[in-house]
């Protein structure tokens, strides 16, 4: 059997190159667009992904980890009685009122106490041993780098937070918060800051589990008898910051709509395309109908088209994603993709180009041979 | 034996108001293995009457027994296959794949009919000698004259192996020597593969070369003439 459509495609790409243009900046959109959502929302799991915690222990029914409230020490020793539990830490969370240079104003930011231990859990994927051992100094903190200007001070600079004096001692990479600014101190230095509880109180405890124990068997454990305290897995609670800010703040149905609109305005601009590199074979669509080859074979051709469109213009998109993806990351754009994200983009990016040849199939319909004998 | 006949056919097309009648209850039969061309003025209706013929065009009315099948009583896919099966068509323009080449043309529509590659490659280079562009099997279209389109396209009806070739102002497109070429193919595959070639044109060689000539006008056939010539010739070759 002759390849009709592929050779077609070959010999004629300056004809479908727009078509395969707008199915890849189509799927450049969405997968950037993607890349961006779980990027920037997937920093408000920040604290939780880059720690090596199996379990989070904060106040009942806490829907991301900024909404977190004091709650009892004797949650520690709760959680320190399973006996599938290696060790627990306790996790500092204060609202501070950042105060730099006067031209920067106010800034809102969060304070994390956490660990100087070398093995400490809490941020363990993005700080070093070094690192920690530098906020032991006390009023010493740590901030992303891409913060700095925000903050107005560079690193050995010095700026009030609640009232007091602290100085910026290190930066580090992949801290950045959701809304604010996340400032890494050590529980002591969290503590002093902390003008509410007086520093009695933290807002979580984490948890390493011994080898082999099962994270979410053990959470179920603790929750059965807890009271004022909850705990979820690390993934579990993960899931539930990222859900929180994409689907409680509207930004959930935003990215679907988004996604809808670059489907639609993709799908209708490669369907003309493919419909005009058809109106212009028209007469030996004719002349292969008249030589009895039915419709549905010609139709055939056309949707093996759009379908190789798709996929040459789904390795553009990807490609162009990952190298945008990568600038962006240079940059400390929060950018992130998972698997699932890159199936789902890479479906609809070749249901935008099916969509595309199934309308672009009408044009066949001129395709009558009557025609040729006139 | 005829291979075609057509009865009481009328078609007519309504342009706003006006309703103009293009065939008025014409009838003919035309004889297998035989060169038959229908001449007439533009506008007489020959090209309309080649389209219901051969199956392309619904008549208003009256039937069209074709290698004895009433073509028009099935439906949309009996038709096609039995133009898969049984017809060729040889076009004016010559409406070839500019991505193929002369060989894949030919092989084209030998897909569709479930011969597989080989065979089909065989039978397409057979057609493309018959047509003398043996040697020209690589060449994309644009690298073809008109005159080797038209072989290209002639070749592309006769690898089917088909009983009915239909051709529409096969030679309007071609200078003289091209068009001698096409006319003599044509007149060839009629007597050699006892085609029945049924041929619409009002180049006057082509009269000249043709078995029998039916002359049109305003729907209907004013004039059926036998060339004596022909069978003459065929004589000749015979003998």
């Amino acid at each position: 059997m002759i390849p009709l459509a592929r050779k077609t495609l070959v010999h004629e790409w300056r004809r479908f190159l727009p078509a395969m243009l707008a199915v890849a900046f189509s799927g450049l959109l969405l997968l950037m667009q993607a890349a961006l959502v779980f990027g920037i929302f997937g920093s408000a799991a920040t604290y939780i992904s880059a720690s090596d915690a199996d379990l989070w222990i904060g106040y009942p029914g806490t829907q991301s980890i900024e909404l977190g409230r004091p709650i009892t020490p004797a949650a520690r020793t709760a959680v320190l009685t399973d006996p599938d539990v290696a060790r627990v830490e306790p996790f500092a969370w204060v609202d501070g009122d950042w105060r730099g240079p006067a031209d920067k104003g106010g800034v809102s930011v969060f304070v994390s106490g956490i660990s100087t231990q070398p093995d400490g859990m809490i941020f363990s994927d993005v700080l070093t041993a070094s690192q920690r051992a530098l906020l032991k100094e006390p009023f010493a903190v740590i901030v992303d780098r891409a913060d700095l200007p925000k903050l107005g001070v560079p690193i050995g600079g010095q700026a009030l937070i609640n009232g007091d004096l602290v100085r910026i001692v290190g930066t580090a990479s992949g801290i950045r918060a959701l809304g604010g600014v996340n400032v890494v101190a050590s529980l002591d230095t969290a503590r002093a800051l902390d003008n509410d509880t007086g520093g009695t109180e933290v807002a979580y405890y984490v948890a390493r589990l011994k080898p082999g124990a099962n994270a979410t068997r053990v959470a179920a454990r603790i929750n059965a008898s807890a009271h004022g305290y909850a705990a979820w897995t690390a993934s579990s609670f993960a899931r539930r910051a990222v859900f929180y800010w994409m689907f409680q703040t509207g930004a959930g149905l935003g990215v679907v709509f988004l996604a809808l609109v670059v489907f639609i305005v993709g799908a209708i601009i490669t369907s003309q395309t493919l419909m005009g590199a058809i109106a212009g074979s028209v007469r030996e669509y004719a002349t292969l109908h008249a030589l009895g080859v039915g419709l549905g074979s010609l139709r055939r051709v056309v949707l093996e088209q759009a379908a190789w469109i798709g996929v040459c213009g789904l390795v553009a998109g990807v490609l162009l994603s990952l190298g945008l993806i990568g600038l962006a990351r240079m940059q400390d754009v929060p950018v992130e993709l998972n698997l699932p994200a890159w199936i789902a983009c890479a479906a609809l990016v070749m249901g935008i180009a099916l969509v595309s040849g199934i309308a672009a199939v009408r044009a066949l319909r001129s395709a009558d041979p009557a025609l040729l004998l006139r | 034996m005829n291979a075609l006949e057509a009865r009481d056919l009328c078609m007519g097309y309504t342009s706003g108001k006006l309703r103009t009648e293009i065939l008025r209850g014409l009838s003919l039969t035309v004889e297998a293995g035989r060169l038959t061309l229908i001449a007439g003025p533009s506008g007489c209706g020959k090209s309309t009457l080649l389209s219901i013929l051969s199956g392309l065009q619904r008549p208003d009315s009256g039937s069209v027994l074709a290698l004895g099948e009433d073509i028009w009583r099935g439906d949309r896919h009996a038709l096609d296959r039995f133009r898969l099966q049984h017809t060729g068509f040889v076009f004016q323009g010559f409406n070839l794949f500019p991505a193929l080449t002369a060989l894949e043309q030919v092989m084209l529509p030998l897909g569709y009919m479930g011969v597989d590659d080989r065979a089909a490659e065989a039978r397409g280079r057979a057609a493309l000698d018959e047509v003398g562009l043996g040697e020209r099997t690589h060449l994309l279209p644009a690298e073809m004259s008109g005159g080797e389109k038209q072989r290209v396209a002639i070749a592309r009806a006769l690898v089917k192996q088909p009983q009915l070739l239909f051709a529409d102002e096969p030679t309007s497109a071609l200078d003289a020597a091209n068009g001698q070429i096409v006319i003599d193919t044509l007149r060839r595959i009629a007597h050699e593969h006892r085609t029945t070639v049924l041929c619409v044109s009002h180049d006057p060689r082509l009269v000249t070369h043709a078995d029998r000539v039916l002359e049109m006008e305003d729907g209907v056939i004013l004039n059926d003439r036998r060339v004596p010539h022909a069978s003459a010739s065929q004589q000749e070759r015979a003998s």
